[in-house]
């Protein structure tokens, strides 16, 4: 027995070997081939190269008193516990807050509402209204900025309008106002967002299909019925994306607010990112800037992955 | 850094004076591009650097980062000494650390003078019973001028044209009243973390006060927070508002609105009778480390602020010559103007410098602080108290 207890260790062993060489040369049906890296390689390096690399070279710096010219001086955790009690960057967070309510909510449901009524029967100049409601996210956030600067103005469009049908009490400067700053570039946002979203739903709502719609009409279900039964259900995945692109926009808007009123009047207007920028660029504090940066992104991770969860789109995967 | 020697450039403008003088488009010049690419193998931008437009606190950096030469053996050799008082060489000037500010070397020199003065619609002025020849002579005359003038103006027309969206127009608008109240010297101090200076002192709080009272008094345009400065400038071209307080630089927009209707003074000054504003020069030129050829970098610098070429440029522009003694602009009486309030403020040692300088966040904590104050959210001592907490926060890392 001990004999034979010998000889079959080596053999199992052996057979072992094969079933590994085996293993490494022959694929189960249907896994890819380790040729797909190549595939993926250009794409990989860029995306290493020119996202993950900066990611956590803005880490790291986040760990420097650094002014961008001189050599930095490593300080730990310090600018991170330095975020987390300046005011002006909680200030921040609470605008980026108020801001997702105008780039986010409001353009999913201004978004809706359009498909709602763009869908449900035919349009004519369909394609033409589609462009143009989709036109403001095409245009660059400076050209944006400025054109909004003029409609807001004292003198401008929108006062005009306020005092031609009898509001001019409403009247006011609205980018100047303490008030009224912040909702009115957040405006600008509902403006620049709404289109985006539209699109998206437009396009989820050609891939419902009409049976759903006859079969809803056949039982008597009005518009708003046919709207909550088949359309919304139906656009959840659209919603999602929506929501998450809106958000990620909302907490990183620079553009309208460099544009139009960096951070003032006051501080009334201050987010995370023009907070960010001043430290980096007009501060010289590039290690505090990296450590607002790095907040910054994790909270936008932390909301994109929240809003993914709760729709319950994780378990579909 | 090469032996100090004197070399003459000579450069002939062929436009007869249409070009911009500085930045860019000299560099471009076919003429000025042959001679200064002689300079430099590097080309000519490697020779002469300028700083940030409105910004010196490049500069410490640059300093700092040992990327610029002292410039004090061009000064002695070329006698530049002339060029400015020393209230205005103080802007040139860092120790070798980059970390004081007014003393040490002097490490630029600067081409035009900018000075936020007071422009006045004399068409207006003389509708509301006003000789523009006969301007009041002191702050308090000033003051009072501006309540007469907002009793007999419509409620809905402003008294100062005032543009503060980006949130300079304030730091330059309160230079003026902070001038009639606080010692010149002792802001160029405060500015220069010059030991126990303080944004916190009775002068400078009664200042505040004031400038409060312009803004409840309602002197000001009520969308002052959402107009652009520039803009400011085009409206008073525009004939909005008998008055409009702010740089030098924009007086050609004003020019072109307002054509022979306007007149440039400084405003007047308080109990201390020193002629003083909120100023500066333009970005400072600086002569770069890595240059092998410092000699003729400094030629240049010495041509295109000095030279009577460069002055006709400047005056071209609008602009106003730095240097003390600079010529007067032939055929232009407005120009002369805004040229005679350079000349009275900088030979009077009353150019305050800009307080925004004091450390690297004190612009965004002056424009913030400065509109809670206008906007009545804010008491002037309070105000004085944040702005100083900012300029001691940055006084200890000068230690």
């Amino acid at each position: 027995m001990a004999v034979s207890a010998d000889a079959a260790a080596p053999a199992a062993a052996a057979d072992a070997e094969v079933e590994k060489a085996r293993r490494a040369t022959q694929r189960a049906p249907g896994e890819p081939r380790n040729v797909a890296w190549l595939y993926i390689l250009p794409g990989l390096a860029f995306y290493l190269l020119f996202t993950l690399a900066p990611l956590a070279h803005t880490v790291e710096l986040s760990l420097f008193d650094w002014d961008g010219l001189t050599p930095g001086r490593y300080i730990g955790f310090a600018n991170y516990r330095e975020a987390f009690s300046d005011p002006l960057v909680r200030e921040s967070f609470r605008h980026s807050a108020e801001l997702i309510v105008f780039y986010a909510l409001i353009p999913v449901v201004l978004g809706l509402l359009l498909t709602a009524l763009l869908t449900r029967h035919p349009v004519r100049g369909f394609t033409f209204y589609r462009t143009a409601l989709f036109l403001p996210q095409m245009l660059a956030g400076v050209v944006v900025a400025q054109a909004w600067v003029w409609i807001y103005a004292s003198d401008g469009p929108l006062n005009e309008l306020l005092r031609t049908i009898g509001l001019g009490s409403l009247a006011r400067p609205w980018l100047g106002d303490f008030s009224w700053a912040l909702p009115a570039i957040g405006g600008i946002g509902t403006w620049v967002t709404y289109g985006l979203c539209m699109v998206l739903f437009i396009a989820g709502a050609q891939n419902i299909p009409t049976s759903l719609y006859d079969a809803a009409r056949v039982d008597g279900a009005g518009p708003l019925r046919e709207f909550f039964a088949v359309t919304l259900p139906g656009l959840k995945n659209e919603i999602v994306v929506a929501f998450v692109l809106t958000t990620i926009n909302a907490l990183r808007s620079f553009d309208l607010i460099y544009n139009t009123n960096q951070g003032g009047p006051g501080t009334t207007t201050y987010v995370p990112s023009l907070y960010m920028y001043q430290n980096a660029f007009v501060y010289n504090r590039v290690g505090y800037a990296a450590a607002i940066a790095v907040i910054l992104a994790a909270t936008i991770f932390a909301l994109a992955f929240l809003v993914i969860y709760l729709t319950g789109r994780g378990e579909e995967r | 850094m090469s032996l100090v020697s004197r070399v003459r450039v000579t450069v002939q403008d062929r436009d007869q004076g249409r070009r911009p003088v500085g930045g860019k488009n000299l560099v471009n010049d076919p003429v000025l591009g042959r001679v200064l690419s002689l300079a430099g193998t590097h080309g000519a931008v490697e020779e002469v650097k300028t700083g940030d437009a409105d910004d010196v606190s490049p500069d410490a950096a640059l300093v700092k980062a040992r990327l610029i030469i002292p410039l004090d053996p061009y000064i002695k050799a070329y006698g530049w000494d002339d060029w400015y008082s020393d209230s205005t060489w103080s802007i040139f000037r860092w120790t070798d650390d980059g970390k004081t500010f007014g003393q040490g070397p002097k490490w630029g020199v600067a081409q035009t003078g900018q000075n936020v003065a007071v422009f006045a619609n004399t068409e207006k002025l003389k509708a509301l019973g006003y000789d523009p020849a006969n301007m009041p002579t002191t702050f308090d005359d000033f003051n009072a001028m501006l309540a007469d003038i907002r009793q007999k103006l419509p409620k809905n027309e402003p008294v100062i044209q005032f543009g503060n969206n980006e949130g300079y127009g304030t730091i330059h608008m309160y230079g003026g009243i902070q001038a009639a109240y606080v010692d010149p010297q002792s802001v160029r101090d405060w500015i220069q973390h010059v030991p126990g200076s303080s944004y916190d002192t009775p002068e400078n709080i009664q200042a505040l006060k004031t400038y409060q009272e312009w803004a409840s008094n309602g002197y000001f345009n009520s969308d002052y927070n959402a107009k652009k400065y520039d803009q400011s400038a085009a409206d008073f071209g525009k004939g909005q508002g008998v008055f409009w307080m702010g740089g030098d630089w924009d007086s050609s927009i004003i020019k072109a609105g307002l054509g022979d209707n306007v007149m440039v003074m400084n405003i007047p000054p308080g109990a201390s009778g020193t002629w003083a504003s909120i100023g500066a020069t333009s970005g400072p030129w600086h002569i770069s480390a890595k240059t092998k050829y410092p000699d003729v970098a400094a030629a240049w610098l010495d041509y295109v602020i000095a030279s009577p070429e460069a002055q006709k440029l400047m005056y071209a522009q609008q602009q106003i010559p730095a240097i003390a003694g600079a010529e007067t602009p032939s055929g232009d009486p407005y120009l002369g103007q805004v040229a005679a309030a350079w000349q009275q403020v900088a030979g009077d040692d009353g150019l305050m410098l800009y307080t925004d300088w004091a450390s690297p966040t004190m612009y965004n904590t002056l424009a913030s602080h400065f509109q809670n104050l206008l906007a009545g959210k804010e008491s002037p001592e309070d105000m004085a108290k944040a702005v100083q907490a900012d300029w001691e926060k940055f006084d200890k890392t000068l230690k």
